[in-house]
C-alpha cells in the first residue's frame, strides 16, 4: 500500500511540474504576485494527502482515535516528527534565530531536549497505562470526572493556542503564494485546512503523516544544498558547511566572491551579535534563554497531541523506539533550520532588500539566494504541509477532547458513535473558526505563539502525568491543588501578556512580563504545580484507590 | 488495606528491576541537565563584555567629536564607525537607526566642501546620486568599505546643521556600547568545524546528545525488561 501511495505522489508531482515549469518565473519576486508554480505544487500535495487519507479510512472509533495501534516504531517515529514539525519548526525557529541570534537556539534545544524527558519518564509508561487521550489518563488515574473534564478543557485550550501559531504560519505562506493581504490569506488558509481536516480527519492520518514528513524534510533540505554549493561553502553536508557561514557573519565577509544578491554584493559587515550568547543588542538575557529552554522541554512532555501519539503503537517497547526515531527525524530538520537564518542574515544584509517578515525568512532566503523558483515553491508548499500536518493533528486532538472526553465521558455517556463523530466535527469547525480569528490579531512571532501552548502544558498536564505515573501517593486533592496552582500562574502570565499587548496597565507589569513572560512561564509554574500536588497529597487523608495503586505497580511499572 | 508493595515511588523502588530502571533514569537525567544547562552556566561564568575594535576607536575619538574639535580624518573615522553599526541593520532598533542616520548625515555634511553643503542639505539622496562620496568619506571601492558605501542610500537623511545635536550627543555612546560590545570567552572564540565552539555545541552537539541518550535508554530498557522478564 505504501509503495502505491509513493507512486501516486510521484505521478502527481510530475504532472504538476510540467505546466509549472513554464510559469516558474513568477516566483522570483519576493512579495506581491500570485505565484502559479508554488500554488500548483501546493494543490497537488494537498490532493495527494486527501487521497492517501481516503485510502486509509478508519472503520471504527478505535481506529479513529488511535489509528488502530498497528504502526511500526519507524513509521510512528515519522508520524511523531510530522505531527511535531509545524510552522513553528519550519518557519518560526529560523525567524527567531534571524532576529535574535543565539537566543533562538533556546527553541532548538528546548523543542528537542524535551523528548529525552518524555522518553525516560513517560513514553513507555503511558502506553502501558493504555488510555486513548490525555484527559482519559488524568480522569482514570485521579479517579475524578471533574479532573477529566478539566483535563479535556485544557487539552482543547492547549491545542487552540498551538493552532494559533500554525494558522499565522499558514496565513504568511498563503499571503506569499497568492500575493494577497494577510487577513484574506488567513481566512482562505483556514478554510482550506478546515476542509482538509474534515475530509481526511484522522482517517489515515498516521499514514499521511509519514508522507508529509518526507515532503517536509525534502523540501526543507534541497535549498540548503543549493545555497551552500552556490556560495562556495561545504555543500555535501550543509548542516556542517554552514559553520563557516556563521563565522563569516560574526567576523564579516567582504565582497569578493563575485556573487551578488538582487544586485548587491554577497557580503556582510562584522555582526558578532548574531552568534554571541545573549548579546545586549538582541535585548535577550541568559535567564530568558534558560527559562524558554526549560519551559519548552517540560511542555513537550505535557502536550496532549504528542502524548496521544504513544497510544497508536502496539507495545510499550514500540512507544519508546518511536520516540527515538521521532527525535532523530525531528533533529534532521532542527540541525538544518539555523542554516537558513545564517544565510538569511548575509543575503538580506543590504538595507535596500528591505525589512523582511521574519516568519517568512526561510522562503525569502531561498528567493534571495536565487534558488530555482520551482524549488522555492516546493519549500513554501513544505511549510504549508508542516502547518497542515500539525493543525490536522491538533484539531483532531482538540475535537476528540471535546467529543470523547467532555461530551461522551462527562456530559452524555449514552451518546452513540454517530453522535460522537458529529460532535467531533462540530468541535473541529468551532475550533478552526475561533483560531482563525485569534490568528488575525498578530499577537507575536509563530514560535512565540506556539511557546505559550508549551508553557501551558508544562504547568498543567506535565505535573499530573509525572506524579500520576511515578508516585501513587499523588491523590485527587493533590492533583486538583497542583492543577489550580499551575492554572493560576498560567492565567497571570497570559492575562498580563494580553493586557500589555493592548496597552493596558497592571500592577507589577514589568516584573511579570520579564519573569512570567507568556513564552516561558512554565519555568515557575511547573515546579510550583508539582510541589503543591505533593504537599497537598501528603497533607490530605484521602488515598489513591488500591486498585489503581496495584495497576500502577504491576502493569505500568514492575514494582 | 493497601498492600505496601503496591506503593509506587520513583525514589523507593521495591524490585531489582525498578531499582535498575531508577538508576538509569537518574544517570541519563543528570547527563542531560549538566550538558544542556551546565554548559550555559559555563558560558555565563566565562563571558566577558569584549568590545569590537570600532568601539575602542569610538571611545578614543568621541571626546573630539562631541566637542567639535575633530579634524577631517577623525571625522572620517567616526563616520566609518557609524556605518559599521548601521551595517548591523537587522539587529538595529528603529530609534537607534534614526540616531545613527542623523549622525552620519551630520558628519558627512561637515566633511563636504563649503560650496556643496547646501546641495547636500537640501536633498542628500539626490546629492548622493550625482556625486561620488568615496573620497569624502575616505572609503575604498572594495572590501568592507564597499558594503559601507552601499548603506548610504538608506541611511542619509536631511540635516540642516553640521554639528551633532545635544540629543544625539546624549544617546550615541549608549547605542555604540549596545551594538559594539559582545559577550565573549574562549568558548565563543575557539572554532569547531568552522563554527564558534559554543554555537556548534548548542546547535548541533546537544541534538546529537539527545538522540544518543534516547538510544541508550531504549537499548538498556529493552535489556532490563528482558532480564527481569517484564512483558512489553
Amino acid at each position: 500500500m505504501l509503495r502505491k501511495i509513493y507512486f501516486m505522489l510521484m505521478i502527481s508531482l510530475f504532472s504538476a511540474v510540467l505546466p509549472v515549469w513554464a510559469e516558474a518565473s513568477s516566483a522570483v519576486k519576493l512579495e506581491g504576485d500570485f505565484k502559479v508554480g508554488p500554488a500548483i505544487i501546493l494543490i497537488v500535495i494537498l490532493i495527494t494527502f486527501i487521497m492517501v487519507g481516503l485510502f486509509n479510512r478508519a472503520k471504527d472509533t478505535s481506529t479513529y482515535w488511535a489509528a488502530g495501534r498497528k504502526i511500526s516504531p519507524v513509521g510512528a517515529g515519522m508520524a511523531i516528527a510530522s505531527n511535531w514539525m509545524s510552522a513553528a519548526s519550519f518557519l518560526g525557529m529560523a525567524a527567531i534565530m534571524y532576529g535574535s541570534g543565539y537566543h533562538g537556539l533556546s527553541y532548538v534545544v528546548g523543542w528537542t531536549g524535551g523528548y529525552v524527558l518524555l522518553l525516560i519518564l513517560m513514553a513507555g509508561q503511558i502506553r502501558r497505562y493504555g488510555k486513548y487521550t490525555a484527559a482519559d489518563f488524568i480522569g482514570d488515574r485521579y479517579y475524578s470526572k471533574g479532573l477529566r473534564g478539566f483535563g479535556a478543557c485544557l487539552a482543547i485550550f492547549i491545542s487552540f493556542s498551538y493552532c494559533v501559531g500554525q494558522f499565522a504560519g499558514i496565513g504568511i505562506m498563503f499571503k506569499w503564494v497568492m500575493g494577497i493581504d494577510y487577513t484574506w490569506a488567513v481566512l482562505i488558509g483556514a478554510s482550506v485546512v478546515l476542509a482538509y481536516t474534515l475530509i481526511s480527519g484522522m482517517l489515515g492520518v498516521t499514514k499521511n503523516m509519514q508522507i508529509q514528513y518526507v515532503i517536509i524534510i525534502v523540501s526543507f533540505m534541497i535549498p540548503l544544498f543549493i545555497l551552500t554549493y552556490k556560495y562556495g561553502y561545504f555543500w555535501l553536508v550543509p548542516q556542517v558547511g554552514y559553520g563557516n557561514v556563521v563565522s563569516d557573519v560574526v567576523n564579516g565577509l567582504p565582497p569578493g566572491k563575485g556573487l551578488s544578491v538582487m544586485g548587491h554584493d554577497f557580503g556582510i559587515l562584522p555582526s558578532p551579535e548574531f552568534a554571541m550568547p545573549w548579546d545586549p543588542a538582541t535585548g535577550q538575557t541568559a535567564f530568558q534563554w534558560i527559562a524558554i529552554c526549560f519551559s519548552l522541554m517540560i511542555g513537550t512532555a505535557g502536550l496532549p497531541h504528542v502524548i496521544q501519539r504513544f497510544y497508536v503503537v502496539p507495545r510499550a517497547r514500540d512507544a519508546r523506539w518511536s520516540v527515538v526515531w521521532g527525535l532523530f527525524f525531528i533533529c534532521l530538520l532542527y540541525w538544518s533550520a539555523p542554516v537558513y537564518s545564517a544565510f538569511g542574515k548575509i543575503l538580506s544584509s543590504n538595507p535596500e532588500v528591505g525589512a523582511l517578515a521574519k516568519d517568512a525568512i526561510v522562503v525569502y532566503t531561498a528567493q534571495l539566494g536565487a534558488v530555482f523558483p520551482l524549488i522555492v515553491g516546493l519549500l513554501a508548499a513544505g511549510a504549508i504541509s508542516a502547518a497542515f500536518s500539525t493543525v490536522s493533528g491538533l484539531l483532531v486532538a482538540g475535537a476528540s477532547a471535546f467529543s470523547h472526553d467532555l461530551y461522551y465521558r462527562v456530559i452524555n455517556p449514552k451518546a452513540t458513535e454517530h453522535t460522537q463523530m458529529l460532535m467531533a466535527r462540530i468541535g473541529t469547525i468551532l475550533m478552526a473558526v475561533s483560531v482563525a480569528i485569534v490568528a488575525l490579531l498578530k499577537l507575536g512571532l509563530i514560535a512565540q505563539l506556539v511557546a505559550i501552548a508549551f508553557s501551558l502544558a508544562g504547568c498543567t498536564i506535565f505535573p499530573l502525568f509525572l506524579l500520576g505515573i511515578w508516585w501513587s501517593g499523588s491523590n485527587r486533592k493533590g492533583a486538583w491543588a497542583g492543577l489550580i496552582a499551575g492554572t493560576i500562574v498560567s492565567l497571570v502570565a497570559i492575562v498580563n501578556f494580553i493586557v500589555s499587548k493592548y496597552g493596558g496597565q497592571l500592577p507589577g507589569q514589568e516584573m511579570i512580563s520579564y519573569y512570567l513572560n507568556a513564552w516561558y512561564f512554565a519555568w515557575l509554574g511547573a515546579p510550583l504545580a508539582i510541589i503543591t500536588n505533593i504537599v497537598v497529597s501528603l497533607l490530605t487523608k484521602s488515598k489513591t484507590p488500591a486498585e489503581i495503586e496495584q495497576f500502577l505497580a504491576e502493569n505500568v511499572h514492575n514494582y | 488495606m493497601v498492600n505496601p508493595k503496591f506503593k509506587v515511588n520513583f525514589f523507593k523502588p521495591h524490585t531489582d528491576h525498578a531499582k535498575a530502571n531508577m538508576r538509569l533514569i537518574i544517570l541519563l537525567a543528570i547527563i542531560w541537565a549538566v550538558c544542556v544547562f551546565g554548559f550555559q552556566f559555563l558560558l555565563i561564568a566565562f563571558n566577558k563584555p569584549v568590545p569590537e575594535a570600532n568601539y575602542l576607536k569610538f571611545q578614543q575619538i568621541w571626546p573630539n567629536i562631541q566637542t567639535s574639535q575633530a579634524d577631517a580624518d577623525i571625522t572620517r573615522n567616526f563616520t566609518k564607525i557609524t556605518m559599521a553599526v548601521l551595517g548591523k541593520n537587522i539587529a538595529l532598533k528603529a530609534p537607534h537607526k534614526a540616531v545613527l542616520d542623523e549622525t552620519l548625515s551630520t558628519l558627512l555634511l561637515k566633511l563636504l566642501p563649503e560650496d556643496q553643503k547646501e546641495a547636500f542639505a537640501n536633498d542628500p539622496l539626490e546629492y548622493l546620486n550625482n556625486n561620488d562620496l568615496h573620497s569624502v568619506l575616505g572609503l575604498e571601492k572594495s572590501g568592507f568599505d564597499k558594503l559601507m558605501y552601499d548603506l548610504l542610500p538608506t541611511s542619509l537623511v536631511k540635516v540642516d546643521n553640521a554639528e551633532l545635536s545635544p540629543q544625539i550627543i546624549k544617546e550615541l555612546p549608549g547605542i555604540m556600547e549596545l551594538y559594539l560590545v559582545h559577550n565573549r570567552s574562549f568558548l565563543t572564540d575557539s572554532k569547531f568545524l568552522g563554527f564558534p565552539f559554543h554555537y556548534w555545541y548548542t546547535a548541533q552537539f546537544l541534538l546529537i546528545l539527545f538522540v544518543g541518550l534516547c538510544c541508550i535508554y531504549a537499548i538498556y530498557i529493552d535489556r532490563l525488561n528482558k532480564k527481569y522478564d517484564f512483558p512489553d
